[in-house]
């Protein structure tokens, strides 16, 4: 803004607070304030300036009835009027509104909670070799159904050899088999035949000929042997 | 009004120049000129400053006593203000329920970076009074040749120079010439158009309107 508008937006904003536009022109600036941030300055820093000058005004003690003609017309105010010129914060319909949702959607996780079976347990096996107690596969049953027998590596198997799975219950009378299991490569077991597996369940990997073990029992050397343990 | 009735009008400037002698001359007992002897408990007690801006805060929570405790503190003074402008008792409290009313219903909007919540409160009240006047000067319409120029004049600007209230202001308005100080007393605190004002000091128009121009400018950088 150029120095002449500047003075003359000051001596506006002057006239204005002291009273001396005519009417009409008074009215325009009062209209202007609102939307006019450099003028509302102007006349704010009049206001404070000439402040002072209410003091030559001698104070009148007012009639005894004054103070009464006011509180009855404060009685007559809108209600809404006021309510409307209260914070966000103070808005009792926001704080109702926000509580009730809270507690239905507290209620509803309690339902949920409720309502939905136990996660089952799971357990995982880490099969080692009994002499060097290197890990080589892993066992992980995230269900009750179905086991999954992961390779961590890639074992060597003989010629005219397999690899058989086997698994026993401590309480159980013998061990039961897998099935043969192709080095390297996971395999999945169905275990609808089986009790659900427990803590401490043996499961081992054994060299038998190839076609597994004619016995239904584990013959030939243990080639990877660990014990079910729960997962928390 | 000013000029439209006479002898209220020299009755005001004859006020208006008791105080400013009564300001430049303090008391005997140390008290402030402007406290009313007949009610010396309340008004312009400076031992604890009232706190305005917490009294519209409370005002905007919808807190009744709040704004009683304002009326009680400042009433008197706000109906000093517009009795001053408009010249009439009941006209007077008519401007201070009016004001009242307001600051009960905008207390909310009240913004403290926009200036003192007592500014604020004086603010409306000096407007409210100020559109009462202009309201009735246009159902009047006085005429300006009527007014006794010669008498608004008596008195002269005796007093002036013995002048003194606290505020900055009045050191800057003392640097004034007298009828340019005037013109602004007469604006302010006796709501006078440019028209009241001319007939008061017995000066042209045009030179009225200049000197209060003039007069702001000066004030304004007296001030900074």
């Amino acid at each position: 803004m150029k120095p002449d508008a500047i003075e003359a937006l000051h001596a506006l904003a002057g006239e204005y607070v002291l009273g001396t536009l005519p009417p009409e022109q008074h009215a325009a600036i009062a209209e202007r304030l609102s939307a006019d941030p450099a003028l509302r300055a102007a006349v704010d820093a009049w206001e404070a300036r000439l402040l002072p000058l209410t003091e030559l005004a001698t104070a009148q003690p007012p009639s005894a009835r004054l103070w009464g003609r006011i509180q009855r017309s404060l009685d007559e105010l809108p209600a809404p009027a006021r309510a409307s010129q209260l914070g966000w914060w103070q808005r009792l319909g926001l704080w109702q509104g926000l509580s009730a949702a809270g507690l239905a959607a507290s209620l509803l996780l309690a339902f949920t909670l409720l309502t939905t079976p136990a996660p089952t347990t799971r357990y995982l096996v880490v099969l080692v070799a009994p002499s060097s107690q290197a890990p080589g596969w892993v066992v992980q049953a995230s269900d009750s159904r179905v086991i999954e027998l992961i390779p961590l590596g890639r074992d060597a198997v003989p010629e005219g050899m397999a690899l058989q799975f086997w698994t026993k219950g401590e309480q159980w009378q013998a061990p039961v088999s897998l099935g043969l299991v192709k080095p390297g490569e996971p395999y999945r077991v169905p275990l609808q035949s089986l009790p659900p597996l427990e803590a401490n369940q043996l499961f081992e990997l054994t060299l038998e000929k190839a076609g597994g073990s004619p016995s239904g029992l584990p013959t030939g050397p243990v080639k990877f042997i660990g014990r079910a343990v729960k997962v928390i | 009004m000013c000029s439209g009735r006479r002898n209220e009008g020299r009755l005001s400037r004859h006020l208006a120049i008791d105080h400013l002698r009564s300001l430049a001359s303090p008391r005997p007992d140390g008290r402030g000129t402007w406290h009313d002897s007949r009610k010396p408990h309340s008004l312009n007690s400076p031992a604890v400053p009232f706190d305005f801006q917490r009294c519209l805060q409370a005002c905007a929570q919808g807190d009744r006593p709040a704004l009683q405790a304002l009326y009680d503190h400042e009433g008197a003074r706000l109906l000093g203000v517009a009795r001053r402008i408009v010249q009439d008792d009941a006209t007077a409290e008519d401007i201070v329920h009016d004001a009242f009313i307001r600051i009960w219903t905008r207390a909310a909007s009240f913004d403290p970076a926009r200036g003192s919540a007592r500014g604020w409160i004086y603010s409306i009240t000096r407007h409210l009074a100020l559109n009462s006047i202009r309201a009735s000067r246009r159902e009047t319409e006085f005429d300006d040749v009527e007014v006794d120029a010669a008498l608004a004049m008596r008195g002269g600007l005796d007093g002036m120079d013995l002048w003194s209230g606290s505020a900055k202001i009045y050191r800057c308005l003392e640097q004034l010439q007298p009828a340019p100080q005037r013109c602004i007393l007469h604006a302010y605190v006796d709501g006078c158009s440019h028209a009241e004002i001319a007939s008061l000091l017995g000066a042209p128009l045009g030179t009225v309107k200049a000197w209060i121009k003039r007069s702001l400018k000066a004030l304004r950088e007296c001030l900074e």
